[in-house]
């Protein structure tokens, strides 16, 4: 019994979470009342406790994650000052004339849109407000719409720079340094968050091509499903071109110099914020008020994702106290087909997961308990970082319990049915599954390009 | 409490509500403080850069300024957001009850998590951080900032402040549950 303690102590904290208080001060509460049965009952050593503020400290000077507050700036920079807004705008013009072109547009703007923010919620919420009026204006079938909004908002998990892979990618490097210690290596290989991603570059660029390669063919098949837009005025290219450029330009700077090894990520971070208020400063799209906004904002987004970090933490220094790390590697190493078959265990309770966590909570709870002993048996990080990353944004769709079907039904209308919205997104679901099994088949679609830039061994 | 309350209850329900509105207020007042550091943050940070490449010069002391905005921002920001209700909850269920089984939902996570962790995060810091005054902790970088100690000071803070907030989420929860049973009897 005791020596499951640990497990037990997992399921609790699920059924607690599901009652809805924040999430972190759950994570962090129910480590404590854990701990403290345990003390009384001594099966539990209060010294493990002692680490906290040592951690809490870590979790100040981590250099690595002053790139979350700097990437969430930015995001919220191009979402108040409406710069997204203004490129859909234009982009659909000259693509809306053709059958899908609409959709293809918003696939573009989505893709671009994804690498600023990188938080499900908020992509899907601002994608759907975005484009769905127009989309279901133009007589798109509602199906293809959601389903085509809803998976260009989850892209922002796996198109860098995304927030997401940011603390993915810290927690990695930290699985990766243990994996290797308790294999007796010690001068460890390091990753980075930009070996992520470099990483995540074909795989994300992959589901891209996939969804517009989609798009197109619907729009052939059956072009009553995507029409092309009557367009009443001309295209006006100067317009296009200073609209498109400038997002554009921001967004390559940020990651071409994270890419080159220019600049570190949180350096390349706060010049993409800087370089945003500079446009938006440029279009004079940003009154005091809206900028004293996306200061609260960022604030408060910043504050969330790392009182997460503070309470899983929390979480973890106890059920490490109750062995449960050992535990883990116990199941894994017994467990039928090997490493393959722990992977695809790991995968799974991924996705089960992805239903009811978001990828902030499922990285700094899950990865740092199974990352080091998946890692010290033979799994590539960088892999195991864009499958993960892949996996949780197909949970995320999947019906019916997937968070962006959820945010999308929030703002869709009323006339649209949730049934539609579900048919809508199973060919984007089939299109992640098939990138996941190209990647279990072909893992140097991710792993390659991170070999050329950095010349990880 | 009888349909209507005493006036007792009535008086005692008004300090209740000044008290949440001047801990509201206070922490919107850090809360609006805090929140421009995030683009000085930025601007810092574009500066190393600069530096760095035109100057060829490393800016340990601005580098490190910028991890103590950090700090300040998200431990500070910390009770800020929970009085924002920006902390995330798993909402499946949360999302579909009234506002009165909500709030006891609120009342019991504040009780058994928010008030244990944020006495814990008070109780086990303070040795960790007097030893950092005691020691006049400086950094570790030749040229860093010499307030290690100060920048430890802020676990301590956030806790103090997250237990003021908690205080008055729990009234706040309180209030709505009183309330509302004061109105179901009096129909």
């Amino acid at each position: 019994m005791v020596e499951y303690a640990s497990l037990i102590m997992f399921a609790v904290v699920f059924a607690c979470l599901l009652l809805g208080y924040p999430v972190a001060l759950t994570l962090g509460g129910t480590a404590l009342i854990a701990a403290g049965v345990g003390i009384l009952t001594n099966t539990f050593e209060p010294t493990f406790l002692f680490a906290t503020p040592n951690r809490i400290f870590g979790i100040i000077t981590n250099q690595t994650l002053i790139a979350v507050p700097l990437f969430v700036l930015m995001g919220v920079i191009l979402e108040q000052s409406k710069i997204a807004e203004r490129l859909l705008a234009t982009m659909s013009k000259p693509f809306g004339s053709m059958p899908g072109g609409l959709g293809i547009a918003v696939t573009l703007v989505g893709m671009l849109m994804a690498a600023s923010t990188g938080i499900v919620g908020a992509t899907v919420v601002t994608m759907s407000l975005m484009s769905l009026p127009s989309m279901l204006k133009a007589n798109y079938d509602p199906a293809l719409a959601t389903g085509t909004i809803c998976a260009t908002g989850t892209l922002g998990q796996i198109i860098p720079p995304s927030i997401a892979l940011v603390l993915l990618g810290d927690v990695l490097s930290n699985a990766y340094q243990q994996a290797q210690l308790s294999l007796g290596i010690f001068s460890p290989k390091t990753i980075s968050v930009g070996d992520l991603f470099a990483g995540a570059v074909l795989p994300g660029l992959g589901l891209v091509l996939f969804y517009l390669c989609y798009l197109i063919i619907v729009a052939r098949l059956s072009p009553s499903r995507a029409p092309p837009v009557a367009s009443t005025e001309a295209v006006n290219f100067v317009e296009i071109f200073t609209s498109l450029v400038s997002p554009l330009l921001l967004i390559f700077a940020v990651l071409g110099s994270i890419l080159t090894g220019i600049a570190t990520p949180t350096e390349a971070a706060a010049v993409g914020a800087i370089g945003a208020l500079i446009l938006a400063l440029l279009t004079k799209s940003l009154s005091i008020k809206s900028t004293l906004i996306i200061a609260r904002s960022t604030t408060k987004t910043t504050a969330m994702v790392f009182f997460i970090l503070i309470g899983a933490s929390l979480f973890s220094l106890v059920f490490r106290g109750y062995g449960g790390d050992e535990l883990i590697k116990t199941l894994f190493e017994g467990m039928p087909g090997g490493v393959i078959g722990a992977t695809f265990i790991v995968m799974l309770v991924i996705f089960l997961l992805g239903f009811i966590l978001d990828f902030i909570e499922i990285t700094f709870v899950v990865v740092p308990i199974v990352g080091p002993v998946l890692l010290a048996m033979g799994i590539d990080p960088i892999w195991l970082g864009i499958m993960i990353a892949l996996n949780l944004q197909t949970s995320f769709l999947t019906p019916p319990f997937g968070f962006a079907l959820f945010y999308l039904r929030g703002v869709a209308p009323a006339s649209i049915k949730t049934t539609d919205i579900y048919r809508g997104v199973i060919p984007f679901i089939v299109m992640q599954l098939l990138m996941m099994v190209l990647l279990i088949f072909l893992p140097e679609l991710a792993t390659w390009l991170p070999q050329q830039i950095f010349g990880r061994p | 409490m009888g349909a209507g309350g005493n006036p007792n209850n009535k008086r005692s329900d008004a300090m209740l509500h000044r008290l949440i509105t001047i801990s509201d207020r206070t922490a919107d007042l850090i809360g609006n403080l805090v929140a421009p550091l995030t683009f000085l943050m930025g601007l810092l940070t574009c500066i190393v850069v600069i530096a760095r490449y035109s100057l060829n010069m490393g800016l340990i002391p601005v580098v490190e300024a910028v991890i103590y905005l950090h700090g300040i921002i998200f431990m500070l920001g910390i009770p800020y957001a929970l009085k924002e209700q920006a902390h995330v909850r798993v909402d499946i269920i949360y999302s579909r009850l009234k506002p009165k089984s909500r709030a006891f939902i609120d009342l019991l996570g504040t009780t058994i998590f928010l008030f244990p962790v944020s006495l814990f995060l008070i109780w086990s810091s303070i040795d960790y951080v007097s030893l950092s005054w005691r020691m006049n902790e400086t950094s570790y970088e030749p040229g860093g900032l010499p307030w290690v100690y100060l920048l430890k000071t802020l676990i301590p803070i956030m806790a103090c402040l997250l237990l003021v907030q908690g205080l008055t989420e729990f009234l706040r929860s309180l209030l709505i549950i009183l309330n509302d049973s004061v109105k179901t009897q009096a129909k």
